[in-house]
């Protein structure tokens, strides 16, 4: 039984963020979002010529994206490059993000969303997801809304919100990590994944409580992007 | 896909109606051949209406990871072979989703119980391969590989040096995790998704059900809502029986 969590957390209690954007003053638009001790940093370039030219699509835009770990990111090293984790959370990030960006509004174009891990701790394609769909805002794409990410799970017995990496290594009645990226005003959601065990039922409980999360996210990303705009003007 | 094979895809999609017939959470049928590769320690051949696949099972002396010293390892490889169809642009990205999903699926349930393939503690484990291979794709490489790879995995018989007789793998089998893909065109839902079906489709949904839902995937540009999501989970659990039922066939105890 899973009664305390090791971080004294509430089960659906997010941990302590951090939202941040323009950044990289060389990209059209950055963001970094911090969550407990996963940091992912993100740059948006573009939109722009497509490269290769066979990929273009005459009726509407499309969003090239990767995501890495940095090699110093976890305990032992990651080694440089994607691997095949890399990729295939490069792919659920493009989908998502090809939802919230109306791609429509740029055809023949390409944008480039270029994502890293300074350091993981857990929730990191979720984190990756957040910041960049943070960046894209700063960019001034046009958005249907910002995608708001957030890991949810289960851990022994409890509905948990937000798991770390010891909570996911939890060995006694098993971890189930589910993370969920939404588009909280339209209530759709754009990137769901599952690996562990559960019920229908406690499925329902686990989005419903990713949901909740994602909702406490999506405030902390307008603010960031609204303090980013204020601050502007003035200068 | 022409943009006019497009539109009439997702206009008959919004009447419900699919090109083959088929109603709404209808699969198609399944065809498994068992042992089909000899130098394989298991193989099985499976077709899904179209869709053709081979999954081979090798088991190999290794030695554990670092931090699971008394643990075997599973390794699982999917490829969407250049033969299998005229892919135009992202086949190794989609070939690497589908694997990483079939091996979530199985590592996720404990189909297979790790702990019982260490030969020497800390230094010598067996390694279980699962390479699955796609020689004709008519959609769905989800469910078709899924399928291929749990029936090779209970075809299984390996020799280990030393000993006499060929084990089988130490597999639970309440704990087979069967996929079920969903694809969503023009808002509705259709259970088995053709190739022709996935590329008109927005978003597609996989779920991997054993006693309880071990995996999940959704893919595609488009979205789901909770209820869309809790109703496939619902579906998948109900059409679960039926493909069990054709997984197990002439598997012997």
């Amino acid at each position: 039984m899973y009664e305390e969590r090791f971080d004294k957390r509430k089960f659906d209690e997010l941990r302590p963020m951090e939202a941040e954007t323009g950044i990289i003053p060389n990209a059209k638009g950055s963001a970094r979002f911090k969550i407990g001790n996963t940091e992912a940093i993100a740059a948006v370039y573009g939109p722009e010529e497509v490269k290769p030219r066979h990929i273009e699509k005459v009726n509407k835009g499309i969003i090239v994206c990767k995501y890495d770990m940095l090699p110093f990111s976890v305990p032992d090293r990651a080694k440089p490059g994607m691997d095949r984790r890399d990729i295939e959370i490069s792919q659920v990030i493009t989908n998502a993000l090809n939802r919230a960006v109306i791609l429509e509004d740029m055809p023949r174009a390409m944008v480039n969303v270029r994502i890293y891990i300074t350091q993981a701790d857990a929730g990191t394609r979720c984190a990756s997801l957040t910041a960049a769909s943070m960046a894209c805002a700063d960019a001034g794409l046009p958005m249907r809304d910002l995608v708001a990410a957030v890991a949810a799970g289960k851990i022994g017995d409890s509905i948990c919100l937000d798991l770390t990496k010891e909570e996911e290594d939890f060995h006694e009645g098993g971890a189930t990590d589910v993370p969920i990226g939404i588009l909280p005003s339209k209530d759709e959601i754009v990137l769901l994944q599952l690996d562990g065990k559960v019920t229908r039922e406690e499925l329902k409980k686990v989005i419903e409580v990713g949901k909740k999360g994602a909702m406490e996210i999506y405030e902390l990303e307008k603010a960031a992007l609204k303090r980013r705009f204020l601050n502007e003007s003035k200068s | 896909m022409t943009l006019e094979n497009y539109n009439y895809m997702r206009e008959l999609a919004e009447r419900k109606i699919r090109l083959d017939q088929r109603s709404e959470f209808e699969g198609r049928k399944i065809t498994i051949k068992d042992n089909v590769i000899n130098h394989s320690d298991g193989s099985a051949y499976v077709e899904l209406g179209g869709t053709k696949v081979i999954a081979g099972v090798k088991v190999l002396n290794g030695t554990p990871f670092p931090d699971r010293p008394n643990e075997g390892a599973l390794v699982v490889n999917f490829e969407a072979s250049e033969l299998a169809s005229n892919y135009n642009d992202d086949r190794i990205n989609y070939s690497i989703e589908v694997g990483r999903v079939t091996d979530r699926g199985i590592r996720e349930s404990n189909l297979i119980d790790l702990t019982k393939l260490v030969i020497e503690e800390g230094k010598t484990v067996s390694f279980v391969y699962v390479d699955i291979v796609c020689l004709n794709n008519e959609g769905n490489l989800f469910d078709a590989g899924n399928i291929a790879a749990l029936r090779a995995l209970l075809n299984a018989k390996y020799k280990v040096e030393g000993k006499e007789e060929a084990l089988k793998l130490p597999l639970d089998r309440s704990k087979l995790a069967i996929s079920h893909t969903f694809a969503k065109i023009n808002g509705v839902i259709f259970f088995d998704p053709t190739a022709e079906e996935e590329k008109a489709a927005d978003a597609r949904f996989t779920i991997g059900v054993s006693e309880k839902i071990n995996s999940l995937q959704k893919g595609g540009d488009g979205f789901f809502t909770p209820e869309e999501i809790d109703f496939c989970v619902g579906k998948a659990i109900e059409l679960r029986e039926e493909r069990f039922k054709t997984l197990m066939e002439n598997i012997n105890n």
